[in-house]
């Protein structure tokens, strides 16, 4: 087999997007319910933003009606249980199974063990989370296995076209995720809740932790956990792998070993040299703080530049979506 | 406990490895006494070994239940079922024959017709058969040969004579557990193929692929195979996916597939459009090609018939080939081999009543509790009707479709199919039923598997042997006599 189908390609594709989707999930979850024990006031900030950061606001309205309320347990359900909920963490556990089954002839044949093992094992686990302590382990071991099977297949599959493009679904989704967490934080939360300022730290921590990189922050930062600073990290920091631009770069590396690359190329080195350009800790350097202090409300001010920064990266991710699916999965094959 | 031949009980069948007396048949001596050896311990271990290597070498087939598809784990009986040596080579030699003269057949019906001006097939049964593609006529694939792949069903009866059951010309399947049974048998009981020198059966992905190239139009003489699957929720695509990489051949669905304004059949890669010589399609001739067979396929390839009358892909098998594998057709198969080859039969044919033949009829219709009626054109034992475990209803609805459709229906007497010992819980042994699948590749040469995929009916007394009814399978050895 010297090259890859383009159905095969999209099925790699989205396996390398649900395997990082579903970690990601995963730890947002986890890290939220810390995060709640940590603040006062935890109605305030509460579950809601969880929902609002997969965009499915009206979906959970209207599975659970438009009185609905946020609650923990609702919205835990909604997040990893709710098969009809397409950015759950089983609907994107199901994505990693239904996509692995197609290209299952390019990976390791044990590989698919695993896969069922982490399915049986997130089924189990979620449905007997009814305790905090359980759903903590519960995700807890779902994340950790996925990464297992992540190195798994780093380190025994071959590395041809399906693993570039499995590694391609991998930083494109966890760029977009990486936005998605920063976006939700800045503009929605600390603009409207004055009396949460003295906690921006453990918000930012927060972040850092549903990004995996606490420690590493401390490690290579030094510094306390500040907006300016968190930003500047999570955004650009090459030694960071999970960083929007290492995501990016990585990204480029995958499409560069794969034919045809030169509009996905040429949107990703744009994206590459967007972050690359902007300076990040200024756009937040007013910084959530200051806003808070000014009082002003989220869409203006320098917390309004970042949204619009924020929202700019995520459009151009999107466009190199686009782009990967047209060149790749036979969209616009003239044939 | 461990395993005790003296209390094995065979009577009244034909048991493929143990004697009425409960002596060994030649060549099994040596494997019933390597068992009696283990104790009941090791028998347990080795069966969860087994259970254990079929779930991680992810040997699984689908089944559709309860409305999903789910993967069951792959049955699978760890004694092995033993065929001498020179029995083999008259079997295979007895293929040979009837798949030569079943091509020969084929490619006379879709051009001169002779054997059907000659009498030896009626006419209107050939053109009558569902099976039967106008399309094809003229066509003429490589070699001659329109049946590459043959999986027919052979088994025994109670004297221990060997017969056709059917001839399976489609698209047969089974032949990945033929070769996954002989792995997971290496890794479980290693001990055993000590005392024997058996036959390997690991060559015939590397059979098939020669095969498939054989046919491939003129190019640079590598061609590029493609196996064309229905997709994951197909029964059979662990085998699908299992000889895609096995033959590094491109594993692909119809939407992968696009034929140029040039009749050329192009993969859709992530390179662009890259040309396939050689389909070994695994979807069925109905669902080929919308423009030339059922329009609402969403399985095929819009144009696949048309560049393969061209001669710019192969296809396998070759559309129109199931009109020798029609039930009715078959009992004419004897016959088929005198007239093309002159030679007399290898290999013989269950005896037949053909429906359509009055004073034939009329002893199927008078004798159906004793019959299996079948009919014609379906596969996989639908549509059959076993006489003696009928109810009256259903001999009275299966008299009624004859008589509407005598042209559809053939009979045979029930068969007492042989059997073999088969681990029934966890050490005890008891004899279950069975028959046998081999597999025969004609392209430029032909070539038979050394054995084949033998598949047990896994219940007491059932005569069932597919695995979505409870059917499970063995490693079928080729063996010297002592």
């Amino acid at each position: 087999m010297s090259t890859v189908l383009s159905r095969v390609a999209e099925r790699a594709y989205w396996l390398g997007r649900y395997l990082e989707r579903g970690d990601a999930t995963a730890r947002l979850v986890a890290v939220n319910g810390n995060l709640l024990m940590d603040l006062p006031g935890r109605e305030a900030l509460g579950w809601q933003p969880l929902i609002d950061i997969t965009g499915a606001t009206a979906l959970f309205e209207a599975l659970y009606g438009p009185d609905a309320e946020a609650s923990e347990r609702q919205v835990c359900r909604f997040m990893t249980t709710e098969t009809r909920h397409p950015g759950s963490l089983v609907s994107s556990l199901t994505g990693v199974r239904e996509n692995a089954r197609n290209i299952r002839q390019a990976m390791p044949r044990v590989t698919f063990e695993y896969i069922n093992e982490l399915h049986l094992f997130a089924r189990s686990a979620l449905a007997a989370a009814s305790s905090r302590l359980r759903r903590a382990e519960a995700l807890e071991g779902i994340s950790r296995r996925i990464q297992q099977l992540e190195g798994f297949l780093s380190q025994n599959m071959l590395h041809d076209a399906h693993w570039d493009l499995l590694r391609l679904g991998n930083y494109i989704e966890r760029a977009d995720m990486t936005t998605r967490i920063i976006d939700m934080r800045t503009a929605d939360l600390f603009a409207s809740h004055h009396d949460l300022a003295p906690f921006e730290d453990i918000q930012w921590r927060s972040i850092l932790r549903a990004s995996f990189a606490m420690q590493s922050y401390n490690a290579a930062v030094r510094e306390p956990v500040v907006a300016s600073r968190a930003l500047d990290f999570l955004f650009k920091d090459r030694r960071l792998p999970r960083s929007y631009l290492r995501c990016l770069q990585g990204a480029r590396r995958s499409l560069r070993t794969l034919p045809r690359h030169a509009e996905p190329l040429r949107l990703c080195d744009r994206a590459i040299r967007l972050i690359e350009r902007t300076d990040v800790a200024r756009l937040a350097s007013g910084g959530m703080g200051g806003m808070v202090d000014d009082g002003a409300r989220g869409g203006s001010g320098t917390s309004g530049a970042l949204t619009a920064f924020v929202d700019r990266c995520q459009r151009q991710i999107a466009a190199l979506h686009d782009a990967v699916a047209q060149t790749y999965f036979g969209y616009d094959d003239g044939r | 406990m461990t395993i005790d031949w003296r209390r094995y009980r065979c009577e009244g069948l034909f048991d493929e490895l143990v004697l009425p007396n409960g002596d060994a048949r030649p060549g099994a001596g040596r494997l019933l006494a390597a068992l009696a050896r283990f104790t009941a311990e090791e028998i347990r271990e080795r069966k969860t070994a087994a259970e254990l290597a079929i779930r991680a070498m992810g040997i699984t087939f689908t089944v559709y239940d309860d409305g999903a598809n789910i993967d069951r784990e792959w049955p699978f009986d760890i004694v092995p079922r033993l065929i001498l040596n020179h029995e083999w080579d008259r079997i295979a030699w007895g293929l040979e024959q009837r798949v030569r003269a079943l091509n020969a057949f084929i490619d006379d019906v879709y051009h001169h017709g002779r054997a059907l001006r000659d009498g030896v097939v009626p006419k209107d049964y050939v053109l009558g058969s569902r099976e039967y593609r106008p399309r094809c006529v003229g066509v003429d694939p490589p070699h001659g040969v329109w049946c590459h792949v043959c999986g027919s069903d052979l088994v025994r009866d109670a004297d221990g004579k060997l017969y056709v059951l059917e001839d399976n010309l489609r698209v047969p399947s089974g032949v990945s557990y033929m070769l996954e049974n002989r792995a997971v048998m290496k890794r479980v009981l290693p001990e055993l193929f000590e005392d024997y020198r058996i036959r390997p059966v690991d060559d015939y992905p590397a059979r098939l692929a020669a095969c498939l190239r054989s046919l491939a139009p003129a190019g640079d003489g590598r061609p590029r195979i493609a196996v064309l699957t229905p997709g994951i929720y197909n029964s059979a695509y662990f085998e699908h996916a299992y000889l895609a990489r096995e033959m590094a051949a491109d594993l692909v669905e119809g939407s992968d597939l696009v034929v140029g304004d040039d009749d050329v059949v192009y993969l859709r890669t992530i390179g662009g459009p890259e040309r396939v010589d050689v389909i070994y399609r695994r979807v069925d001739d109905l669902f080929l090609d919308p423009d030339a067979f059922r329009p609402d396929s969403v399985l095929g390839v819009p144009g696949l018939v048309r560049a393969w009358q061209a001669g710019k892909v192969a296809l396998a098998n070759a559309p129109g080939c199931g009109v020798a594998d029609d039930k009715v057709i078959y009992t004419y198969v004897p016959d088929i081999i005198r007239y093309y080859l002159g030679e007399e039969p290898l290999l013989a044919n269950v005896p037949s009543y053909r429906c359509a033949e009055k004073p034939q009829r009329d002893y199927v219709l008078d004798n159906l509790e004793a019959l299996v009626v079948k009919p014609a054109n379906e596969s996989g034992g639908y549509g059959l009707v076993v006489g003696p475990h009928a109810s009256r209803k259903e001999r009275e609805e299966v008299a009624r479709r004859i008589r509407a459709e005598p042209r559809n229906y053939m009979a045979q007497p029930m068969l007492t199919l042989s059997a073999a010992p088969t681990l029934v819980g966890n050490n005890a042994v008891e004899p279950r039923h069975l028959d046998l699948r081999p597999f025969v590749l004609s392209g430029e040469d032909v070539h038979v598997t050394t054995g084949g995929l033998t598949r047990v009916a896994l219940r007491k007394g059932s005569t069932v042997v597919n695995s979505s009814q409870g059917g499970g399978s063995k490693d079928t050895w080729v063996v010297d006599p002592e």
